[in-house]
């Protein structure tokens, strides 16, 4: 019993003094210790620590998809090199890893972290080891990703979702040493052909490429849900408006953030884009719901079922998506760009809208319903030169 | 013969009548107040030859007694006094004299349980757009501030239900609440306890000779060297719940011969507590003073202090996090880096205060000072930013449990669009297992670090930055006190005040990086393309064609004065007849204040100097200015128009003396003040915008008073009933809906206080030496108005909602019209009582005291109780809706025991030493809240798209058992 008493006292002078300690430190010292700095790990580091065992490629792991989610519960690991980069914005929450010893070898995949600054830690280049054991492999428009199991809600249409905490990256994630980055892998019209023609089983989705000799399309893409607070999917065209299949719509921009989709709509320019989708079309954005719509459907709109559209896209403005259109020949190529993005309000060069000059561009190719586009991962003076 | 026969008759006559005559001995001086020598009012005097009572008396209303006819010989005298300890002194009567004892001091029998600056927890509420600042009570003279004062401060207890803002304390003449938001200002002598021991207080509406006061009471402290206590004095303290150890030291001279009187009193506070980690003080003060009597007439005052240091503050939390860590006082600001604990939110202050202070004394009639002080020096706040990053803090609701499964009373609700229970369980054994994933339940120092070395050219991205509020306060203040005749006495005086105030941020650290660089990324994220919007500082930006580099110590983000300018004129008479007085006093006074911004901010650029659009010199490209509602422009960069107020205000008393040791008094005051810089700016940091519909704030306030004193009894009972009109404030807090910063403009909120209060101490005639002592404080405070309310976002000149009401701001009303809750005003308990047992004997105290709070509610967001937030997406009102968003939290009533001893020892009768032993909250109970507020947040990410919900309310908790350890010792 003594010895127990011994045992607790002794505990507790230790506990008590750690306490001390830690209230008076910063009573005298006043200055910070340096931070420990961060060590990246290694294979065998993971194989002592994590049960790491073989590293499986990126295609192997790919070959598992069977067009469902698929809760990995065997010790598979994959690597890859960081290939993009949120710092412009145009990427959100995710990286692209990319395997092999060059840029035409391996695959790539999206590793969907839910983290926003993403490159601060993951930058172009740096070794990631993925501990795929107890993530979901899904697919989103035909792009496989990892992250975790779907989200169990009502509104959930994705296959994965983000890992979100920390804990769960910590747990999975474990990056290596910062080598250098990949460069593009160079696409050609024919290459790009055969693997929209090949879907999603081409190597190519994914990575960064590069394209030349594009050319300005003419044409858009953007679809608006004029009060994004509402249910605004498929089945409800009363909250959906695209601009598509006229032109440009007076876009002169890569994309719109908030203040410069005000700036549009103010500006008329969109004035005969229509409300609805697929066959279900009301008019045009001057109307109001409770025009357009049956009693039921516009009292959603509350009060503002009695403003117009244009209106009511106005009150609830927010940074949006659009995509232009880009001709390599015969195929398109589309660029899309988040009203998130840096540059999302920066203006296309004239000489590429107006007097179609070839541009390369570079970026993450995905595939997005059976066609092409480009995400670019830099700021456009960067990633899009007239050639 | 028959002469001799006469002669004779006659010596024996005079032998006889010799013989017959009464002692003319005794003993006389003046019972005063060790604190502040103010004189103690009927103490009982006895006088004890061995156990043999031979006299008694009272000190009379100035404290001086007399005790004839007593025979030489040798006495104690027993001085007793209610609220002091008693005290006792050996008296030697000698040939018949009546000997002088000039001042006997009596020590206040709560002398060490004194209640400061010190005894509230620093809470940190930056950016909440809420305020949590208890009043002070002081008890020297009030039986119910007393007790009150000292047992209530645990929960924050303020007096009425009225905000601190309302609590007028001046030093040496000068009214000192700050200037810019009207807070007191007791920080700015925390750990001065001897230099500002002595002052003078009156409760309410009452009115006092150093100013005209508000409705909320008004305590001068003295703050000069002759003021000070004599002696030197020195102290020990330890505590559990603020600062491990405190050392104090004090000298005073006293008034000397020669006219000089000199003081100085230094302290140091530091070290950490038993319950909240990473709370530590490093904190030190000074201050010298002297005195010099001039003449008859004249008298100068110099004093010099200061509180230099540092100290570690208190975040507050949602309950799921406290649940989840089992620790209601958790603390999310601090974190470990390289093992060593270290806090991102550190209070550095450093503001002397030196005045000089005129007494003048022309006549026995008429006596009056001026004081002349100045503030100065620095007041920052650390915090952690960070540009292009992730955000650090560890109990960021994205980093919780609930964020991945949502329920609400915890119920799984389908509609909050949260369930993903691998998700959820991972952040529920981080949280519950938080010792083994410190890294990231605390601030995780080194992966902040780590970022910034790996960036390009060692740009940081996380920084710790220091927010300054610097204040620069000239003071003057000349009061007067004249006696025209018997029966009248009229006080009076004039105070000026110049305040500039500059607010501002430094880079305190680089967190490992080289440089930081000055951009404002929420305007980077709406308007990237505009290299004009995003700058912090577009002046720079122009002449240098990039944002600044930052290093340590520079200015980046905001810089701007609050200019404010107050001037008032206070007249009072008081008028007695026979045991009837009566006080007449009126105030009028002149406010003004602007913004003047040092930094011109490039979403709200203005205009050049000479009225144009500004012009960028190099491109030629016209920098397009935002505009207000008005159409006027908004700048952020030079003078923003003042704002401006007339003020006055009217107090009456009325006071009838029964009997000697009765009084009942009342009084009644109209009070119409101008609104603090604070409540009139809508985002001083970022525009010169100020909240339209400007108006001065009114208050009527009424009480009505009951006092007894004598025969060891002391009470005091007191109705008071406070209406307020036209308040208001301006909140700020992160917008899901608007993605950006808003700001939320409350305007005329109504409120009505009213109350009683009773406190009392009397013997309990059965055990000697035992007094039996209570307070009750009972209130209603009430929201009587539906005020309006107007949001806008740093990020735009828009207006997002303008004047909207604001309904169920005074209780949560159903479609039927039925009331299913009043709404009250929060931060108190609206009910709290004490009562206890004190034994008081040979220098002995022992105080047990049962306290008891009830009625104490969560502060309000107005958001919560617009139409807006109650009606959704879908703009349909439900109950179900009204009660969920609207209803206001009620706090648990708890139950306190708390317990006092202290003993003193007098040595030679001149040295003393002693110690006292506070421990408050026996029970133990950790379940206390003391304060807490809304998030002015909505969930809006639901499945059905239909409703809004709320975000978890944070609180602040009060510690468990915790104590304080006094050692004195005094020559």
């Amino acid at each position: 019993m003594k010895k127990y008493i011994i045992a607790v006292a002794a505990l507790a002078a230790l506990v008590s003094c750690r306490n001390l300690k830690e209230e008076w430190d910063p009573v005298f010292t006043l200055k910070q210790p340096d931070a420990t700095w961060f060590v990246p790990v290694t294979e065998e580091y993971l194989k002592e620590t994590e049960g790491l065992e073989t590293i499986s490629s990126i295609a192997e792991l790919k070959a598992l998809y069977k067009n469902k989610p698929l809760l990995i519960m065997d010790n598979i690991w994959i690597k890859g090199k960081v290939i993009s980069s949120d710092q412009s914005g145009n990427i959100y929450n995710e990286v692209y890893i990319q395997d092999g010893k060059s840029e035409a070898d391996g695959d790539a995949i999206t590793i969907k972290l839910g983290k926003s600054s993403l490159y601060n830690e993951y930058e172009p280049g740096r070794w990631v080891y993925v501990k795929c054991k107890s993530l979901t492999l899904g697919a989103y428009n035909g792009m496989l990703q990892l992250g975790m199991g779907q989200d169990e809600t009502a509104s959930n249409e994705y296959e994965t979702s983000y890992m979100n905490m920390q804990a769960v990256i910590d747990a999975h994630v474990f990056r290596g040493f910062l080598d250098e980055p990949y460069k593009p892998v160079t696409l050609t019209e024919s290459s790009l052909k055969a693997a929209v023609a090949a879907g999603a089983s081409d190597h190519i989705w994914g990575k960064v490429v590069k394209i030349k000799g594009l050319t300005y399309g003419d044409q858009i893409f953007a679809l608006f849900y004029p009060n994004p607070n509402m249910a605004h999917k498929s089945g409800n065209p009363e909250n959906r408006v695209f601009l598509s299949d006229k032109g440009v719509w007076g876009v002169t921009t890569w994309s719109c953030t908030k203040a410069s989709y005000v700036a549009y709509l103010n500006s008329g320019a969109w004035d005969t884009a229509e409300v609805g989708s697929g066959a279900t079309r009301y008019g045009t954005i001057l109307g109001t719901p409770e025009q357009y719509l049956d009693a039921v459907t516009a009292a959603k709109f509350g009060a503002d079922a009695y403003l117009s559209y244009k209106g009511i896209m106005i009150k609830y403005a927010s940074a949006n998506y659009i995509s232009h259109y880009f001709k390599l020949g015969e195929t398109d190529v589309q660029v899309r760009t988040s009203g998130y993005a840096k540059f999302a309000d920066l203006e296309i060069d004239p000489a590429i809208r107006e007097e179609k000059k070839p541009v390369t561009i570079e970026g993450i190719i995905t595939l997005y319903n059976d066609a092409a586009q480009i995400s670019l991962v830099n700021d456009p003076s960067q990633s899009v030169v007239i050639e | 013969m028959t002469k001799r026969i006469l002669l004779a008759f006659a010596a024996l006559a005079c032998t006889v009548a010799l013989f017959a005559q009464e002692p003319t001995g005794g003993v006389k001086g003046t019972v005063v107040n060790r604190n502040g020598r103010q004189p103690v009012e009927k103490a009982r005097l006895v006088v004890m030859q061995g156990a043999t009572q031979v006299a008694t008396a009272s000190s009379a209303q100035d404290g001086t007694f007399l005790i004839p006819g007593l025979a030489d010989g040798i006495y104690t005298l027993v001085i007793e006094a209610p609220e002091f300890l008693e005290s006792q002194v050996q008296v030697t009567v000698n040939d018949g004299y009546v000997k002088n004892m000039f001042n006997l001091s009596l020590t206040a029998s709560q002398q060490v349980t004194e209640v400061d600056d010190d005894s509230f927890s620093a809470f940190d509420l930056d950016d909440s757009g809420y305020s949590d600042n208890p009043t002070i009570l002081f008890g020297s003279n009030d039986v119910f501030n007393s007790i009150a004062g000292y047992n209530f401060s645990s929960v924050r207890f303020r007096a009425r239900g009225y905000s601190s803002e309302s609590q007028d304390v001046l030093l040496a003449g000068v009214k000192l609440n700050d200037a810019i938001t009207g807070y007191s200002p007791f920080s700015l002598w925390s750990g001065l306890n001897e230099a500002t021991r002595a002052k003078e207080s009156v409760n309410g509406a009452e009115l006092s000779d150093y100013g005209f006061g508000g409705y909320n009471g008004l305590t001068n402290i003295f703050g000069t060297a002759s003021e000070m206590r004599k002696g030197l004095r020195g102290s020990v303290l330890t505590n559990s719940t603020l600062y491990r150890l405190r050392l104090m030291a004090s000298y005073a001279t006293g008034m000397q011969d020669n006219g000089w009187a000199f003081a100085a009193n230094v302290s140091a506070r530091l070290g950490g507590n038993d319950w909240i980690r990473g709370v530590y003080y490093r904190s030190f003060a000074y201050y010298l003073a002297a005195d010099k009597v001039l003449n008859d007439q004249n008298k100068l005052s110099f004093a010099f202090f200061g509180t230099p240091g540092q100290r570690g503050a208190q975040n507050s939390s949602t309950q799921e996090v406290y649940d989840l860590v089992g620790d209601n006082m958790y603390n999310s600001n601090w974190g470990y880096q390289n093992g060593h604990v270290r806090n991102a939110r550190v209070r550095k202050t450093h503001e002397p205060i030196a005045f000089v202070k005129w007494d003048f004394t022309p006549s026995d009639k008429f006596e009056g000072s001026a004081t002349v002080l100045y503030r100065f020096g620095k007041n920052g706040y650390t915090a952690l930013d960070w540009y292009d990053a992730q955000d650090p803090r560890p109990d960021y609701y994205r980093n919780l449990p609930s964020y991945y499964y949502g329920t609400i009373d915890g119920v799984y609700v389908d509609d909050l669009n949260r369930n993903n229970p691998d998700k959820y369980q991972t952040a529920l054994n981080v949280w519950k297992y938080a010792n083994m994933y410190s890294n990231l339940t605390h601030v995780d120092w080194d992966r902040l670090y780590n970022v910034n070395r790996m960036q390009e050219y060692g740009r940081s991205k996380y920084v710790q930055e220091e927010r300054r509020v610097d204040q620069k306060d000239l003071n003057l203040a000349f009061t007067f006190k004249a006696r025209p005749a018997q029966w009248v006495t009229l006080n009076g005086g004039l105070n000026a005040r110049v305040n500039r105030t500059e607010y501002y941020k430094t880079v305190a650290d680089l967190l490992g990086g080289e440089y930081f660089v000055d951009v404002d990324n929420f305007a980077e994220r709406d308007f990237a393309a505009s290299p004009y919007k995003t700058q912090n500082d577009l002046n720079y930006y122009l002449i240098n064609r990039a944002a600044r580099e930052l290093k340590v110590g520079d200015k980046y983000g905001y810089d701007y004065y609050a200019q404010v300018r107050s001037y008032e004129a206070w007249l009072s008479g008081r008028f007695v007849s026979g045991p009837f007085s009566a006080t007449l006093a009126g105030r009028v006074g002149y406010d003004t204040f602007w913004r003047e911004g040092l930094m011109r901010k490039g979403l709200f650029p203005g205009l050049a100097p000479n009225g144009t659009m500004m012009v960028d010199p190099l491109t030629g490209e016209t920098i397009v200015p935002s505009y207000e509602a008005d159409g006027s422009v908004t700048t952020s960069f030079g003078k923003s128009k003042a704002a401006r107020f007339f003020t006055y205000a009217g107090k009456a008393n009325l006071n009838y003396v029964i009997g000697g040791n009765m009084r009942v008094y009342a009084n009644v005051g109209y009070f119409n003040d101008a609104p603090k810089f604070n409540q009139v700016f809508l985002s001083p940091r970022t525009r010169n915008s100020m909240v339209s519909d400007l108006t001065t704030t009114k208050t009527f306030s009424s009480d009505i008073n009951w006092q007894f004193f004598g025969s060891g009894i002391n009470v005091r009972a007191t109705a008071y009933w406070t209406k307020m009109w036209d308040q208001s404030k301006v909140m700020s807090a992160y917008d899901d809906l608007q993605n950006a910063f808003s700001n939320f403009a409350i305007s005329g909120i109504n409120e009505r206080h009213m109350g009683v209060e009773l406190g009392f101490k009397m013997p309990t005639y059965i055990i000697p030496n035992v007094s039996l002592q209570g307070v009750l404080s009972l209130g209603e405070y009430i929201y009587t108005s539906t005020p309006k309310m107007t949001q806008t976002v740093d990020n735009s000149a828009e207006v997002v909602m303008s004047d909207v009401y604001v309904p169920y701001w005074t209780k949560t009303m159903l479609s039927d019209g039925s009331v299913a809750q009043k709404h009250y005003v929060p931060s108190t308990p609206q009910t709290a009582a004490s009562l206890g047992l004190a034994y008081n004997y040979n220098y002995w105290f022992i105080d047990a005291d049962v306290e008891y709070f009830d009625r104490a509610y969560l502060d309000m967001n107005p958001l919560y109780r617009t139409d807006y937030a109650v009606a959704g997406l879908d703009n349909a009102i439900t109950d179900e809706e009204v009660l969920y968003m609207t209803t206001q939290e009620k706090f648990k009533p708890a139950w306190l025991v708390n317990l006092s001893v202290g003993k003193s020892w007098y040595i030679q009768r001149k040295y003393q030493i002693g110690f006292s032993l506070n421990v408050k909250n026996l029970l133990n109970n950790k379940e206390v809240k003391t304060g807490g507020y809304e998030q002015t947040r909505l969930v809006d990410n639901t499945a059905s798209k239909n409703r809004y919900y709320r975000f978890d309310s944070k609180y602040f908790y009060m510690a468990g058992t915790n104590y304080m350890l006094n050692v004195y010792f005094r020559f």
